[in-house]
């Protein structure tokens, strides 16, 4: 087999005429169960011989407990320091000494692990990902070194940089209110501290189990082959109970929220602003979505041209649904759509909330161009393509998309759903949710002035 | 399939159930299966009447093609009295053409999928985009546009010039762009190479005829690549561009060249660049290395990852997982077209600011001193090619990748041979790359954080200790 030869039959992909000339692509996929619950979803791409497999479990840092901020991702890198049969280091020697990598990444409603490698690696990763959900080896002296690294990294992404990473970490905490929602995801230090083996025993036994997960496998594999090997290594693992899922839903927000920080780091102010989305069930989320990206994605975004270009009131705008946590679909409780601006030290806040509510009230009462939606879906349609070409990143989206939906069908048809999203649609959207009693806003400034010293009145 | 790379992978399991200092691996664990050698890509090359390169790599099925122009010049090549300006360069050059404004450019791109990307590295400068292959077209329409027409209106200038102002001075927070623009200078004095951004000064001074005047001088056909990879049949998509850009003109004016080779190695010390409230230490460690196609390059590529280019790595082992002293420490072989370096990378907590250089200097004399074990050889070797193989996956990246060996006067070929290479390097072959290029002494050392920290924490070893330049 050729390695960078994409093969073209019908079983292989399956391409199709859909809507105005679009490009439908659908890569064929299953899914089954094993009776201890856990789901497991095979896509064949027979364009390399290679794998990536993504293991999600239904737990975020939405729901780590009160008193352990900052657990469901120390956790996370409990699961790369071994069990009692491959200890600390041998997970990492195998993947790599076969050719590829893994990773763990922890997001508001689930933690996923992936691995991506030659498929001559697959069965031991298997092999090695079903041995982690048997057991880990709680080790202290893991567990303290592990608290150390993430400190590092907390440093690393939070306290060492500008702007503290605060557009996702502090934005959320002000415009919920519940602990689910509203806590430091990243983990206050007092909390990391605190953390004991017995919390990361209690944690694996009620999340880590077959029936709150979701495997899936793609690349160059036949998927009976799968199947049968996941059952051989899976089979045997136990279910267990999983706590029942609390009500993390917010009282409606019922005025603007506005908070003033100062940064010891940054050289130029930034601006974050959060509106509250509808629930992913909602028929208003898929609009969430379009419109994120119509504001937000790219050089032809509204807000980009309006704020960047036209305004000159920003130096640079980014953001979107649920951004910078995952896709615009990958949660299930409340979440943001975030707009994240960096504009010049000589203009004000007000100058650049005008000029941003100038753009959200246009949108709001004359709606965009069917001509700039049809864009919009273009490009949506592309990155999301983008997003599934990789193995690991379909494997990922499968996995999250079973996970919280219970069916993989969005991860094919969301292309097909985002181009139906009519102009009077995001109007209505941009009326309903984007006003100000549905957001927060943070501006960040910097304490220290050009030259290096504090302007009067600064403080912490 | 008999391949070398199944012999590698049997000597690797022999290896590892005899290994003295690596646990054993678990008994049920399922072995390897055979292991595919990294295979280039079918790539298809035309040159056009103007001395226009094209490589063309068909993928039939997933529904996108991606492009890569590069031509020759990048910040090595800005006038002296304008460093940095091809940073303003790129941000400028897709903001309009003498047929298209701006915005027309960004909802065309955006109407095909795709977004425009300039980069400015210090050899290139790259122009890519990723369409669906469906508006292949109009892409290919606008990317022509701008590779011939480009007219870096006024009005755009003096935004960009604003913004690159302000981006600055954001940058200038950063500890990692002032740990790179501090370390290009020490490295390479006096060389083109030492410039990775501009000034405030540089900006100030910088105009539209500045940059029409590269853009001349860079962008011309027969001293540039374009790379397709993607879903489209190959005659077409050759006719397609030969019609877009089969008139672009060749001036007679000479060629941007390339950056002369930096000559002396710098100095065995350490310069800090002080950052107050600073939490972390910043502390980069770099020599010089190979270039890509020297004939030492993967030897060191593969000592490079047994040291700490990989998770599993010595450094990755000792800092991180051993001691905790840090997130994400990393060690790279990053080569220019006329310099290479080795360079190692770790931000880490004030307090073990001392600490975590003298792990890392341990390191890097192990590395020189001893040979590496067989397992660890046969580790880094495996997940090289098949990090490889992962990484080319992607059409984008095996675009760019393409790209990127035409400006180091590569063929595609080199994918194939890398793998060759790769796989043939010997205990050997590492341990003389390690000797030569790793140890300590060698190091030039730009540290980035609180000066009382680094002042410190740095006095035992003894080396000269300045501010950066």
């Amino acid at each position: 087999m050729k390695l960078f030869l994409r093969v073209t039959c019908v079983l292989a992909l399956l391409i199709a005429a859909g809507g105005v000339g679009a490009q439908v692509w659908k890569p064929p996929t299953s899914m089954k169960k094993l009776t201890n619950g856990l789901r497991v979803v095979v896509s064949e791409d027979h364009s390399a011989p290679t794998f990536g497999l993504c293991i999600s479990y239904g737990i975020g840092f939405r729901l780590e407990p009160e008193g352990r901020t900052g657990f469901a991702h120390l956790f996370e890198h409990m699961m790369f320091e071994g069990t009692p049969v491959a200890p600390k280091g041998v997970f990492d020697r195998v993947i790599e000494g076969g050719g590829g990598f893994n990773n763990g990444d922890t997001r508001y409603d689930f933690t996923e692990y992936i691995e991506s490698g030659p498929v001559s690696t697959l069965e031991p990763v298997l092999w090695l990902e079903a041995d982690r959900m048997k057991t880990l080896d709680f080790s202290v002296k893991n567990l303290d070194n592990q608290r150390n690294v993430v400190e590092e990294e907390v440093r690393v992404n939070v306290m060492n940089q500008p702007y503290g990473s605060f557009e996702w970490l502090d934005l959320p905490e002000k415009a919920f209110d519940k602990y689910p929602n509203s806590h430091n995801f990243y983990g206050d230090f007092k909390d990391l501290d605190a953390a004991r083996i017995a919390d990361v025993q209690k944690f694996y036994e009620q999340y880590y189990a077959p029936n709150n997960a979701v495997l899936a496998i793609v690349g160059d594999v036949k998927p009976d082959e799968i199947f049968a090997m996941v059952e051989k290594y899976f089979a045997g693992v136990h279910p267990r109970p999983t706590p029942p899922h609390p009500d993390v839903s917010e009282v409606p927000q019922a005025a603007e929220r506005r908070g003033e920080q100062t940064d010891k780091l940054a050289r130029i102010p930034a601006l974050a602003v959060g509106y509250r989305m509808p629930p992913r069930t909602s028929p208003d989320a898929i609009v969430g979505a379009v419109t994120g990206d119509l504001l937000l994605n790219g050089e032809a975004s509204i807000l980009y041209q309006a704020l960047v270009k036209d305004k000159q009131v920003a130096v640079s705008v980014s953001g979107g649904d649920n951004w910078p946590l995952g896709n615009a679909f990958e949660y299930d409780g409340p979440t943001l759509m975030t707009s994240f601006i960096l504009y010049p030290p000589n203009v004000t806040e007000n100058q650049v909330v005008t000029a941003y509510d100038e753009v959200i009230s246009a949108l709001a009462t004359k709606g965009p161009s069917r001509e700039q939606l049809e864009r919009v879906a273009a490009k949506m349609r592309s990155d999301w393509y983008d997003q599934l070409e990789i193995p690991v990143n379909r494997a990922s989206a499968l996995s999250h998309a079973v996970l919280i939906e219970g069916n993989f069908d969005s991860v094919y048809e969301t292309p097909e759903r985002v181009a139906k999203v009519t102009p009077e649609q995001v109007r209505d959207f941009a009326a309903k949710y984007l006003v100000a009693k549905n957001r927060t806003i943070i501006n960040r400034v910097p304490a220290l002035n050009e030259n290096g010293a504090a302007p009067s009145g600064g403080a912490q | 399939m008999k391949s070398i790379l199944v012999a590698i992978c049997a000597l690797f399991l022999a290896a590892s159930a005899h290994a003295q200092k690596e646990q054993p691996l678990p008994k049920d664990l399922p072995a390897y299966g055979p292991q595919n050698p990294l295979q280039a890509p079918d790539v298809k090359t035309v040159k056009l009447e103007n001395g226009l390169t094209v490589w063309l790599v068909s993928r039939p099925g997933f529904p996108k093609v991606a492009f890569s122009i590069s031509v020759d010049g990048g910040l090595a090549a800005d006038p002296s009295d304008r460093p940095g300006l091809s940073e303003l360069f790129a941000k400028v050059l897709g903001q309009g053409t003498t047929n298209r404004s701006a915005k027309q450019i960004a909802e065309e791109i955006q109407a095909a999928g795709g977004d425009l990307s300039i980069l400015c590295t210090r050899d290139r400068t790259s122009v890519t985009t990723n369409v669906l292959s469906s508006k292949t077209d109009a892409a290919l329409s606008v990317l022509a546009d701008v590779l011939e027409n480009a007219s870096f209106p006024e009005s755009e200038v003096a935004v960009a010039k604003k913004n690159a102002s302000d981006k600055l001075r954001q940058n200038e927070a950063q500890p990692s762009f002032q740990a790179n623009r501090a370390l290009a200078r020490v490295m390479f004095p006096g060389n083109p190479y030492s410039v990775v951004s501009p000034t405030q000064e540089s900006l100030a001074k910088m105009t539209a005829g500045d940059l029409r005047g590269e853009f001349a001088r860079r962008f011309r056909p027969d001293h540039a690549v374009l790379v397709v990879v993607g879903d489209f049949e190959t005659a077409k998509m050759t006719a397609a561009i030969q019609a877009k850009l089969g008139g672009w003109k060749a001036p007679s004016t000479p060629a941007v060249a390339a950056a002369p080779r930096p000559s002396a190695a710098p100095a065995h010390s350490i310069y800090f660049i002080a950052r107050p409230n600073s939490v972390q230490s910043t502390l980069v460690f770099a020599a010089f290395g190979p270039l890509r196609g020297d004939a030492d390059y993967e030897a060191t590529v593969v000592a490079n990852a047994i040291y700490g280019g990989i998770f599993s790595s010595r450094l990755t082992l000792n800092i991180r997982e051993d001691k905790g002293y840090t997130y994400s420490p990393f060690a790279i072989v990053q080569t220019l077209k006329s310099a290479g370096l080795v360079r190692t990378q770790a931000d880490v907590r004030n307090a073990v600011t001392g600490a975590s250089f003298n792990e890392i200097t341990y390191e890097m004399n192990r590395l020189a001193t001893t040979d590496p074990t067989d397992e660890e050889l046969g580790k880094a070797k495996r997940f090289l090619l098949g990090i490889e193989a992962i990484r080319l996956q992607s059409s984008q990246a095996l675009a760019g990748e393409l790209a990127g060996l035409w400006g180091d006067g590569l063929t595609p070929d080199e994918i194939g041979n890398y793998g060759k290479k790769i796989a043939g390097v010997s205990t050997a072959d590492a341990d003389s790359a390690a000797q030569k290029y790793f140890p300590a002494s060698r190091m030039t050392i730009v540290a980035v954080g609180e000066e009382k920290v680094l002042r410190d924490s740095l006095a035992p070893f003894g080396l000269p200790i300045q501010a950066a330049p």
